[in-house]
Parts: structure tokens; C-alpha cells; sequence
């Protein structure tokens, strides 16, 4: 062995053994001060990110969620639409699916600030010695499929807006009823967002219908973990592009004793992560990449996330010993 | 008649140590420990262990209240955290299994027969006293009419209602319920409440033992091999009734002292010996048997699939949110979801889990052991057959049960069987 490869070795030992808990809770902290001051120091990523970096929060964002520019996209009048200017929706979601690919879900679990928002809730209501609530078998196979009919609507609705069909009031849909178009804003002060819009029905409606939202996210994510993710067309637009993704979640089933652990602490309650023992690629579309399945995943090498093929975080024993005993005597 | 015999010659009762049990338990530690070269020291612990509680019958002290289990379905964690200690009653002693025939049909297993006979004896050994409540998981068939049998002998029963399917959702949701039950029997047992606490304390405590026992099942990975299976398979028996912290720090002094052997370039077997994984009815002191025969003819038990060592100590419980609900459904979960035993309706694990430590151990063959009438393990045989015929994996079935008397039959079976894992070994290199 040489050398560099002892260092490696050494570098992967120390990565594998990480207090993975503690490492996502900074990790996510500096992301969502990122994108939502970020602007501040007039960092602009662009307007194609696939996350929540929430458009409406105007002065502090470092960069726009696609699906704002989509949605308005979508709506223009049919005529441009199916016209070659419509060719800048294509380059829009190419920029959006190169950001994608770098770290698939990921976004999700480590970087979304709307995502982080939801793990802040869960810590509030952990430290409150409260458990969390959890779906039946029977509603999960029903509930999973939501984000689809978001997603489907989220196209639809700006098309219909397009051919004169729906109000443009209603425009962009998705925006006007995600929680955070009125959640992200107050960081930066700004509750402008937080008001109902009587100048016509569909206004009064779609600006109802997205605090009525809003106050179930707070509730939802209160008793139930990542209870918003659950739903989102975003996750699900993620899933539809994520073969061609470079961060990637796989499993060793023949390492799997299926005990379940990476089940018990999975926030999205994906029983396949524990279950599925013939799929390398055990990613499924309600996952966040959390990578807190790995964290505590016994068997070595059965779950690691990969870079391009590289491992770069692995289930290990001793890793999973160090943060369960620790976690068992401190309590987390 | 027999007052008037006594009062000539008065009878006097044998001490245990001239029992025939005794007897037993001591011809099998002198074997284990006499007969084999370079023991590791720091098993001297477990031998004198044996020793003291199965030879010469001394007591084994407890606190709190003292909870028997007949399976390791049981879950430890949550008896500990009532403050009362767990016992596992599986006995392994064939003076107890010809106590225990009485009780069942002349075909049953011996595991089941030597534990009621143990049960219903009065010099039970090991000395535990009486268990204020025997836990009985519904498993197998023979356990679960057990229930009744040991209720007849004067022992507070609870029936922890196992599912025999553990893929389905309605599974996981009730063997959770049945656990909570389990805790809200301990609490009317101790009179206590359970505590996040003591909950966490009582698992940390468990998991430092897992880890022990992790450590040691990896340094047999090594070969040629620093450790004999019939040294391992007595530590993991004494984790039946030792106290647990005493039987952790005794295994930590095991593992650093298999380090130094690891670093010294020690060999406990000729580096040919063939490497065996165990599988089937579980070998508990003092019917080590077939681990001892298997090691006799030179062969090394290199790691297990029983539930008297591997599966009872492997699977380790992670937990999301250390609240009292989420522990105590986590700890369901892994009591339930890993575990191979063989009275699921499904195998799929097992044969998965076996093949993976094949691999993982270097392992050349496997040898199955099955208890005659311990029907699930003698009815898994065939599928596990195939799968390791499929594989080109050498395997051996063995059924037998607590009788010395098939031995010199059985030594036969197993030299042939090894030397031709040996053969096969030259073929391949």
C-alpha cells in the first residue's frame, strides 16, 4: 500500500465515522444562510436552482428555485410557446438538470431551505419530548403519489393559463400555495407575503389557499417528519431525472441482515431502504438523500452514498457503534 | 420400607457436585479445556465460570426481580430497564432432557425437553432461583405448548406473542403492540415505572455488550484462526446467565488479548484446517457436541447462525429520537425484523445472511445441525440445501440431539466431511 493510499484510507476511516447528525445540522445551517442572505452579499446562483431557494424572498435570495421561471415560462400565450423562443425553456431545464445531477435529492436533504425549515420544527418538537407521528402502510401507498398530481397540475394550470383557458390570477400556481413563498420572506423581515389579494375570485382563492397551506406545514411538519417533502412536485420532477444523477445512494442487499435500523430512522418512512435487497440503486422518489440511513446502517459497506461511482460516505460498524453510544448516553 | 433401609444405612443426599449432572457438565468443560492446546487466557474467566455454577452448583446472584426467557425473542433491553434481570432458560443438558421427556412426546426437541426438565427439577442448575415470571415468546410449536406446562409447575407465565411472518406491515404492528405489553407486564412485575432513562441506560449497556461481541466475531474472521469456535460459543453461553456488565469487560479482556495475538501472528489451527460455519439448533452448555467433534478432527467453527451466540448478540439497535415510543418500537423492530429463525413462514434471510458470512468468514463448508423433532430446522434443510448446492457450497447435515450416544457415528461424518473440504482445498490451489 502507499502512501496515499493509507492517507485515503485514513481520510474515508475518519469520514465514515463522522457524527453524521451534527455534521448535517451545520451543514444545513450555513446552506440556508446562504440562500436566504445570500443576496445580501449579492451572491446570485441564477434562477434554475432545484430547490426552494424562494424567489418571492427578494432581497435575501442567492439564487431562484426553477420552478418560478418554469411556471411563467409555461404560461406564456400559446403562440410564443410553440414558437422558437420557447427554446430558452429548454436551455432552462438543461441548466436546472445540471444542478441537479451534482448532488441528486441531496438538495433536498442537505441544502433546501424549506427542507431545513422542516428538520428545525422536528428539533422543536423532539426537544419537547414529543414523538413523532407516523403513516399507516395503506396511506403511504396513497399520500406518495400527491406530488405527481402537483406536479401535473403545476404544468397544466400555467398551459391553460397560456391558451386563455384559467385566469392568469391563478399564476404561478405551485408558488402562490408553497409555504415558502410566505415562510422564507420573514427571514429577511419581510411579511408582505402573509396577505389575501381580493381583486378578483381566483385571487382570493389561490391567496387563501396558500396560507391555509402554510398553516398545515406548520402543523404537519410539527407531528410529522419532513411532513411537506412528502408532497412536493419538485421532489417529484428530482425523481423523474435522477438516473442520469452523480450522487447516488446504493445498496449491497447481500450485506443486508434487513433489521430495519435505516427503516427506524428514515424521516420519509421508505420501507424499501430496509426491505429491498435486489436494488442497487435504493434511492426512491420520496427519498431526501438524507444519508441518515447510512449513519446508521450496521453493516458495513451494505449502504454508502457514491460520487460518480467513488464511495464517499459507507456504513460501517464502527462508525454506527461511535454515533448510537454516543447518541444513547447523550440523548439526541 | 425404605424408612426401615435408612435407618440402618442412613441415605445421605449426594452433593450436586457427585451429581450426575455434574458429571456432565464437568467431562464436557475438562474436554474443552484439557484437551485442546494454547487456550487463550483470558478465557479462563468463562471456564472458571462454568466451573463454579455448572460443576459445583454454585449460586449465580441477581438483583431486582429475576425474568426467565425461553427465546431470545425476549426483549433484554426493556428487563433491564424495569430494573430486573433477564435469565435465558434454554437448557442444553441431557441429564435435564431425559427429565424434560416426560413432558412431550417421545420425537421433540431436545432444546425444549432439557428446559422444562430443568424447570421442573428441584436442584435447577444453573442455581438461579426461582424466575418471579418465565417469558415465553410463541415461537415453534413445541415452545408454545410449553407455556402451559411450565405454568403447571408453578411459574408466572406471559405468552410475548410473536408473529410467523415477518415481511407484512401487520407483522411490524403487532409484534410493537405485544412488546408494549411485555413492558406494561414488567411494570405490574416491578411495581416500577419505565424511564427514558433507564431505557437508554439499559440499552447503552447492552449495546457495549454487542460491540464486545462484534469485536470477537470479527477477529475470527482471520485466518488461520486466533480463537476455537468452542472457546466462542462458551463465552456467548455465559451471556445467558453472567452478569452482563461482568461478561463485557470479561470479553473486552478476550478481544485485546486476541489483538495481541492477531499482531504476534498467532495460529490456534493449522493453516489448512477447514473453515466451518455453523448453522441449525443452537449448541448450549454443556451439549457442545458438534462444535467440539467438528474442532477434535481438526477443523475450526470459524462463525455461527444459532441463536445461542450470533443471532443473540448480532443485530444492534439504532433509534432516530431517543423518546420513550420511538426506543422501545425500535427495539421491536430489531428483535423482530433481522432475526432468522426458522418458524418464519420465509427463509429468504437466513439463506442470505448464511451465504454472506460464508463469504465474509472464508468459510470452506457448513454444517447444519438439527435437533430431531425440531421440525421447522429439519423442514428449512432442504431449501438451504439448495441454495448452498447452487452456490458450490460443501454443506452437512447432522440431526441429532442431546444423547451422547451417536458421537462415534457422528466423528465419522465429520472427518469425512472435512477432509473433503481439505481435498477440495488442494484442488483449488
Amino acid at each position: 500500500m502507499t502512501a496515499a493510499e493509507s492517507v485515503l484510507q485514513r481520510v474515508r476511516g475518519a469520514v465514515n465515522r463522522v457524527d453524521f447528525n451534527r455534521f448535517r445540522f451545520w451543514f444545513q445551517l450555513v446552506a440556508f444562510v446562504l440562500f436566504v442572505y445570500g443576496g445580501y452579499l449579492a451572491i446570485d446562483l441564477g434562477s434554475k436552482l432545484p430547490f426552494f431557494s424562494c424567489g418571492y424572498n427578494q432581497e435575501g435570495r442567492a439564487g431562484v428555485c426553477y420552478l418560478l421561471p418554469l411556471q411563467h415560462q409555461l404560461g406564456r400565450s400559446w403562440a410564443m410557446l410553440f414558437s422558437v423562443a420557447s427554446l430558452v425553456i429548454l436551455t432552462g431545464f438543461l441548466t436546472f438538470a445540471a444542478w441537479f445531477i451534482v448532488l441528486n435529492k441531496g438538495w433536498c436533504g442537505f441544502v433546501c431551505p424549506l427542507g431545513t425549515l422542516q428538520d428545525w420544527i422536528t428539533l422543536l418538537r423532539r426537544s419537547l419530548g414529543i414523538r413523532f407521528a407516523s403513516y399507516t402502510h395503506g396511506q403511504f401507498a396513497q399520500l406518495t403519489r400527491i406530488k405527481y398530481v402537483l406536479l401535473a397540475l403545476m404544468i397544466l394550470i400555467p398551459l391553460g393559463i397560456g391558451g386563455g383557458f384559467l385566469s392568469p390570477d391563478s399564476s404561478p400556481p405551485f408558488c402562490l400555495i408553497c409555504p415558502a413563498r410566505m415562510l422564507l420572506p420573514i427571514f429577511t423581515g419581510d411579511f408582505s407575503q402573509f396577505t389575501i389579494d381580493f381583486s378578483s375570485k381566483t385571487a382570493i382563492f389561490m391567496t387563501a389557499l396558500g396560507i391555509s397551506v402554510t398553516g398545515l406545514f406548520l402543523v404537519g411538519s410539527f407531528v410529522k417528519k419532513r411532513f411537506f417533502c412528502f408532497f412536493c412536485p419538485m421532489s417529484a420532477l428530482h425523481y423523474l431525472i435522477s438516473k442520469a444523477a452523480l450522487f447516488k445512494l446504493k445498496k449491497d442487499g447481500s450485506k443486508c441482515t434487513r433489521c430495519g435500523d435505516c427503516y427506524a430512522v428514515c424521516d420519509m418512512e421508505i420501507k424499501e431502504i430496509a426491505d429491498d435487497v435486489t436494488r442497487p440503486d435504493i434511492m426512491t422518489d420520496d427519498c431526501t438523500l438524507c444519508l441518515k440511513c447510512v449513519a446508521s446502517c450496521p453493516e458495513p459497506g451494505a449502504l454508502k452514498a457514491t460520487f460518480v461511482g467513488i464511495p464517499i460516505f459507507e456504513s460501517t460498524e464502527e462508525g454506527f457503534i461511535k454515533r448510537m453510544n454516543k447518541a444513547c448516553k447523550h440523548g439526541k | 420400607m425404605a424408612n426401615e433401609t435408612s435407618g440402618v444405612i442412613p441415605i445421605q443426599p449426594v452433593p450436586y457436585a457427585r451429581s450426575r449432572q455434574a458429571g456432565e457438565a464437568q467431562t464436557v468443560l475438562d474436554h474443552i479445556v484439557d484437551d485442546f492446546q494454547d487456550n487463550p487466557q483470558a478465557m479462563q474467566y468463562f471456564y472458571d465460570l462454568f466451573r463454579r455454577v455448572y460443576c459445583h452448583g454454585e449460586a449465580v446472584p441477581h438483583s431486582g426481580k429475576l425474568v426467565g426467557t425461553t427465546c431470545i425473542q425476549a426483549p433484554e433491553e426493556l428487563i433491564y430497564a424495569f430494573g430486573a434481570t433477564p435469565v435465558r432458560l434454554c437448557n442444553g443438558s441431557y441429564h435435564y432432557d431425559q427429565r424434560g421427556a416426560d413432558f412431550m412426546p417421545a420425537k421433540s426437541c431436545s432444546l425444549v425437553k432439557a428446559t422444562l426438565g430443568m424447570l421442573s427439577s428441584e436442584t435447577v442448575i444453573p442455581k438461579l432461583g426461582k424466575p418471579d415470571l418465565v417469558v415465553n415468546p410463541t415461537t415453534c410449536d413445541q415452545k408454545k405448548k410449553a407455556s402451559a406446562m411450565i405454568e403447571g409447575m408453578g411459574y408466572a407465565v406471559h405468552d410475548l406473542e410473536f408473529p410467523n411472518v415477518k415481511e407484512s406491515e401487520a407483522a411490524r404492528v403487532y409484534w410493537r403492540r405485544s412488546v408494549r405489553e411485555f413492558a406494561s407486564e414488567l411494570r405490574k412485575l416491578t411495581g416500577q415505572r419505565l424511564s427514558r432513562a433507564k431505557l437508554k441506560a439499559a440499552m447503552a449497556m447492552t449495546g457495549r455488550a454487542q460491540a464486545a461481541f462484534r469485536q470477537l466475531h470479527n477477529f475470527r474472521r482471520q485466518a488461520p484462526s486466533l480463537i476455537l469456535g468452542k472457546d466462542a460459543f462458551l463465552v456467548t453461553n455465559a451471556y445467558f446467565f453472567d452478569d452482563i456488565e461482568r461478561w463485557t469487560a470479561a470479553v473486552e479482556k478476550l478481544n485485546a488479548e486476541l489483538a495481541e495475538r492477531q499482531a504476534a501472528g498467532f495460529r490456534a489451527v493449522q493453516s489448512k484446517a477447514p473453515r466451518v460455519v455453523f448453522t441449525g439448533s443452537p449448541p448450549i452448555f454443556p451439549n457442545l457436541k458438534l462444535p467440539l467433534l467438528i474442532e477434535e478432527a481438526g477443523g475450526v467453527v470459524v462463525a455461527d447462525e444459532t441463536c445461542s451466540a450470533n443471532r443473540m448478540l448480532y443485530d444492534m439497535t439504532a433509534v432516530d429520537e431517543w423518546l420513550l415510543g420511538d426506543m422501545v418500537d425500535s427495539l421491536a423492530d430489531k428483535y423482530l425484523k433481522p432475526c432468522t429463525c426458522p418458524i418464519f413462514t420465509r427463509n429468504d434471510d437466513r439463506k442470505r445472511r448464511l451465504r454472506e458470512l460464508v463469504s465474509q468468514f472464508n468459510a470452506d463448508g457448513v454444517v447444519y445441525q438439527a435437533f430431531s423433532g425440531c421440525q421447522v430446522y429439519e423442514m428449512e434443510f432442504r431449501s438451504v440445501a439448495e441454495e448452498f448446492n447452487a452456490a458450490g457450497i460443501p454443506i452437512l447435515y447432522i440431526e441429532t440431539d442431546y444423547s451422547p450416544d451417536d458421537q462415534g457415528q457422528l466423528s465419522t461424518r465429520i472427518e469425512a466431511f472435512l477432509e473433503s473440504l481439505k481435498n477440495r482445498k488442494k484442488q483449488r490451489a
